[in-house]
């Protein structure tokens, strides 16, 4: 439906997006932002300038060729593994509960919860570096014993958007579970 | 409560008449197989899912009626109610599209209304695909639903064989294969594979392959070779997806390693270089033996400003240096031969380059035979002075190991008991440094060798358990090997019920690796690395590419 | 509220646990300090007396300076090994027959050894020195000397630390092999096997025979014991002082200090002792449990 700018544990803004395909299905889309270019532009100078005053006391081009390549290389691999633009939580009463998160270089994983698997969703605190944080996350049933949790799978992962955010996905996220049973 | 259609894609454009498929037991849920078009009869519909339902094991029905919008007149809709009596269910589903929708419209007769959910698959992704982790159980109502419906449509075969061109009473929509592509060749295969099969299995049981001497890597790849062979000939069909999978991987393993193995023969025997490999090994083993002995020399005089005995590093100098004599004359011994021997090594390429590479891993064993004399004698010697100086400087302070309690126990010992012990003490403690150091040397001169031989063992190894069918099937056909599901919104209109489309999530490499690969010793928990440095500490023998025998229990 | 603010009950208060009172828990009444004891089981020092013990202390310390005069004099090639070996062996004779002699006059010991296993441990002690000799002699060749010198001399105040001087016989094992690795290290820079031979036959005569026989005269004769003592001390304060007088001097000084001074110290600070006992202390097991650990 309708956007709304929330912010992560560090202060970074985020977007949430809440789309409501029908009365048991919602989407929660996490958007983060994209890498600053001044980011990418101070990194890569100071890698080029570093490089650079290598290859003036060596005098070896390979420094150069090999500078280009780390930034390269480096690069590509933060788009693609590490930089995670959206995350996108997709919940089906009666059905399950889809987690899947797009890279920023386009890659996306998915991964499906089937409902009889869940128990419940909750908001957890965690301890992270050196402050507490607020985490929601997905707890299992243990197959052997319906009562015990077996594990838990923490939601938006990557983006960490703080409390306000959470409890306005908590509670949407609950309204649909307690429909269906 | 809200039902669950699963629809096949297929369908969507189908001719109006019945839908037939199967309920999911315990859950709300209903999975649509195909659509028997009208006009047909009742007997012969019933007779078919009656035929069908027994052929596959599944409960097949008939669950409602499918209507296009080009039918959609005032008569049908009376017609559509009572086709109902004529196939007695709980639940009738009456599944239409109008015009200028993209979604469908549902509507269940005798029933609560209920929200409905669409979720439309692939007929051919989902009979094919394998959901990870594999279970081999049979349907359970308990079970995850997702499961069931992969189960109902792989099980429901028999349905799909009725094919579009097939002229008989019955007319229906649903997945269809474009034909068996080279079917005479794969038949022809499949005819010739069971006397071949036969005939290596019986071989197999001739040869006496299981007294081969597990020393040489070269006969525990044959081994082990042996054992894929017979698992892939024995006359029985693979029963199972996980068991299939095996046998295809070895099969494919083993053809690409003979493959590599006929590449690298072709290189050897082409211009020459089989000599040319004999011609440079002499003085490399020479060369290596050279270095030792300036090595020895070294060791012999102070090495590093350490100052150590005298007497006994002189002793042992000498002793190697006269085992390098010895070593040197039997390689000149050898030289002749040396191409000869790697003529016919380079034939066992032909069955494959792991059995190349075990052969080179085995080669370096037997040219570095002096390096590892060494690293036994320099062992040895280090672990008697250990255990000792350990010993005797318990008695130094009074103690004594107590056997049965598994502790130090304090002891009174005799006068002569003592003056021994102490002379003893003061012996070993100071030839000790000597001692260590020679063991120092040649156990880094072993591990250079041990790491090399590792490199080897962890190649063949590597060919002999990557599972290369496995991850082409993933490459190529990434449906047949599913993790899960994932949904996406397909039509969401104010009017119609939810449409998802339910698509494959492949399984990554890395769990495709880890899922098929095929058990090797190196599977099997070796000695951890601080139980190593323990060992080299003490001074025991290590064998760190022994593999241990697999446990039966 | 303190322990002692408690009012006054109209119950009595016993020491038990086991029965509700009214008091807090760590109450105690007036009688408390009654049951308070000082320095008990003291026994009174009498000066001569101690002096006399800590004399084994200080023989002690005069046989290694003997042992260590003994080896100057090899090192510096004054003494020949025919000699001392000679000397040590009419030594060792003198006391073996000294030591029947004590055994003889009165025959307590359970099982007195045999002549036949006397001489197998000789028999042993001078092969295995002679055997072992030449090894021992090339052992410390690259080491350098300021280390085995270090070396011994710790050896030997680790002898004089651990040495069992209220029970020299058997000889502490500890203490002896000390003993034996730092002669093994002096004798190891002697200029010739033979030397090494004779050096440690002595050290085996100093440090592990010549305490069994000072343990017997002590049992036997304790008035002799005391000028055996005397005799020890003087030997060695002169000897060393025929080879270094600072030496001399400082042997004699720690002598004294051990023999009288410190026995001094020890009565007049005995006055001060004040070791309080009562019942706050932990339970004592007074009765004899021997028979439960059969």
């Amino acid at each position: 439906m309708e956007g709304e700018s929330f912010t992560d544990i560090n202060g970074t803004p985020i977007f949430l997006d809440c789309q409501s395909h029908s009365t048991f299905c919602r989407e929660f889309t996490v958007t983060s932002p994209k890498v600053p270019v001044t980011k990418v532009i101070v990194f890569t100078c100071s890698i080029w300038l570093l490089a650079y005053a290598v290859f003036l006391f060596t005098e070896d081009t390979v420094v150069l060729t090999s500078a280009i390549l780390i930034t390269l290389v480096s690069m590509m691999l933060y788009v693609h593994l590490v930089k995670v633009e959206q995350e996108t939580l997709f919940i089906i009463g009666s059905l399950g509960v889809q987690m899947s998160s797009s890279y920023a270089s386009g890659r996306e994983t998915t991964t499906f919860i089937e409902l009889n698997k869940i128990k419940d969703i909750v908001i957890n605190e965690a301890i992270y570096m050196h402050q507490i944080i607020y985490y929601l996350c997905v707890l299992l049933k243990d197959p052997s014993d319906p009562d015990a949790v077996s594990s838990v799978v923490p939601l938006f992962q990557s983006s960490k958007p703080r409390l306000n955010c959470l409890m306005k996905v908590y509670r949407s996220c609950q309204e649909i579970l307690s429909k269906c049973p | 409560m809200v039902l669950k259609i699963f629809y096949p894609q297929c369908c969507n454009l189908a001719n109006s008449g019945l839908l037939i498929g199967s309920w999911i037991q315990g859950h709300n849920s209903a999975v649509v197989l195909a659509v028997v078009h009208y006009p047909f009869i009742p007997g012969q519909v019933k007779r078919y899912i009656q035929q069908v339902s027994t052929a596959s094991g599944v409960k097949l029905s008939v669950l409602g009626s499918w209507s296009l919008p080009s039918e959609a007149e005032k008569g049908v809709e009376n017609f559509l109610r009572d086709l109902r009596t004529i196939f007695p269910q709980d639940r009738w589903l009456q599944i239409s599209r109008k015009m200028g929708q993209t979604g469908f419209n549902c509507s269940i007769l005798d029933r609560s209304q209920g929200t409905i959910l669409f979720v439309h698959y692939d007929q051919r992704n989902v009979m094919l695909s394998q959901l990870h982790p594999i279970q081999t159980e049979e349907l359970d109502p308990s079970d995850s639903e997702l499961r069931q419906v992969f189960q109902i449509v792989s099980l429901s075969q028999p349905l799909f064989l009725l094919d579009r061109y097939d002229d008989g009473p019955l007319k229906s929509t649903h997945w269809q294969s474009g034909g068996q592509e080279a079917s005479i060749i794969v038949e022809l295969l499949k005819m010739a594979s069971v006397p071949l099969c036969l005939t290596i299995s019986c071989l197999l049981h001739l040869l006496p392959l299981n007294f081969l001497c597990s020393k040489l890597s070269t006969c525990v790849q044959l081994s082990y070779r042996s054992d894929h062979l017979r698992a892939l000939s024995s006359p029985k069909t693979a029963v199972g997806h996980s068991e299939f999978m095996r046998k295809a991987n070895v099969l494919v393993s083993i053809l690409v390693d003979m493959a590599l193995g006929f590449l690298l023969m072709y290189w050897l025997y082409s211009d020459n270089h089989i000599s040319m490999l004999a011609n440079a090994l002499v003085p490399a083993a020479d060369h290596v033996a050279k270095e030792l002995e300036e090595l020895l020399q070294w060791l012999m005089g102070a090495p590093a400003g350490l100052k150590m005995n005298r007497a006994l590093d002189e002793v042992l100098g000498r002793f190697f240096l006269y085992h390098i004599h010895l070593w040197i004359s039997y390689i000149h011994l050898m030289s002749p031969f040396v191409e000869t021997i790697l003529w016919y090594g380079g034939l066992s390429a032909g069955l494959g380059l792991s059995f190349a590479l075990a052969l080179l891993s085995d080669m370096v064993a037997l040219l570095t035979f002096h390096i590892y004399c060494f690293y036994v004698y320099g062992a040895r010697l280090y672990c008697l002075k250990i255990y000792g100086l350990s010993s005797l400087w318990r008695l130094f302070r009074g103690k004594k190991w107590n056997v049965l309690r598994q502790r130090v126990d304090s002891c009174s010992y005799d006068l002569d008991q003592l003056f021994i012990g102490t002379l003893l003490f003061t012996i070993l403690l100071f030839l000790f440094p000597t001692t260590a150091l020679y063991y120092l040397v040649f156990t880094l001169l072993r591990l250079l060798v041990v790491v090399l031989q590792g490199i080897l063992h962890l190649t063949v190894d590597l060919i002999n358990s990557l599972p290369l069918f496995a991850v082409a099937l993933r490459l190529t056909r990434f449906y047949r090997l599913a993790e899960g599901v994932k949904f996406s919104v397909l039509c969401d209109e104010p009017d119609t019920p939810l449409h998802l489309l339910m698509e494959i999530n492949p399984l990554s490499c890395a769990s495709v690796i880890k899922t098929y690969r095929t058990p090797t010793y190196s599977c099997y928990p070796k000695d951890s690395w601080t139980n190593l440095v323990k060992k080299l500490f003490v001074g025991e023998l290590i064998y760190p590419w022994k593999h241990k025998t697999i446990k039966t229990d | 509220m303190g322990p002692d603010s408690a009012p006054d009950p109209p119950v009595p208060w016993r020491k038990v646990l086991w029965e509700r009172q009214p008091f807090p828990d760590n109450y105690v009444d007036g009688r408390f300090l009654e049951e308070l004891r000082r320095n008990e089981g003291l026994r009174q020092y009498h000066y001569w007396a101690v002096v006399k013990e800590a004399g084994s202390v200080g023989q002690q310390l005069s046989c290694v300076a003997i042992f260590i005069t003994v080896w100057l004099y090899m090192e510096q090639g004054l003494l020949s090994p025919e000699v001392l070996l000679l000397t040590s062996l009419v030594c060792a004779m003198l006391g073996y027959g000294l030591h029947q002699v004590l055994a003889s006059t009165v025959d307590s010991g359970d099982e007195p050894r045999t002549r036949l296993a006397d001489l197998q441990s000789a028999a042993i002690f001078l092969s295995f020195t002679y055997g072992f000799s030449p090894v021992l002699k090339t052992l410390t060749e690259s080491v350098s000397t300021d280390t085995v010198y270090a070396m011994s001399a710790v050896m030997l105040l680790a002898h004089l630390i651990f040495f069992p001087y209220t029970q020299p016989s058997p000889p502490g094992s500890l203490s002896l092999n000390a003993a034996l690795f730092a002669s093994v290290c002096l004798a190891s820079r002697l200029p010739g096997a033979l030397h090494t031979f004779a050096m440690l036959s002595c050290a085996l005569l100093v440090f592990a025979l010549w305490p069994c026989l000072l343990q017997r005269l002590r049992e036997k004769a304790p008035s002799q014991f005391t000028g055996v003592c005397v005799g020890m001390c003087i030997g060695g304060i002169g000897g060393l002082g025929s080879q270094s007088l600072v030496g001399a001097v400082l042997l004699a000084l720690a002598l004294g200090n051990v023999t009288f001074f410190c026995p001094l110290l020890l009565i007049t600070l005995q006055r001060q002792k004040d070791n309080i006992q009562g019942p706050w202390d932990e339970a004592e097991i007074h009765e004899d449990l021997s028979h439960f650990i059969q």
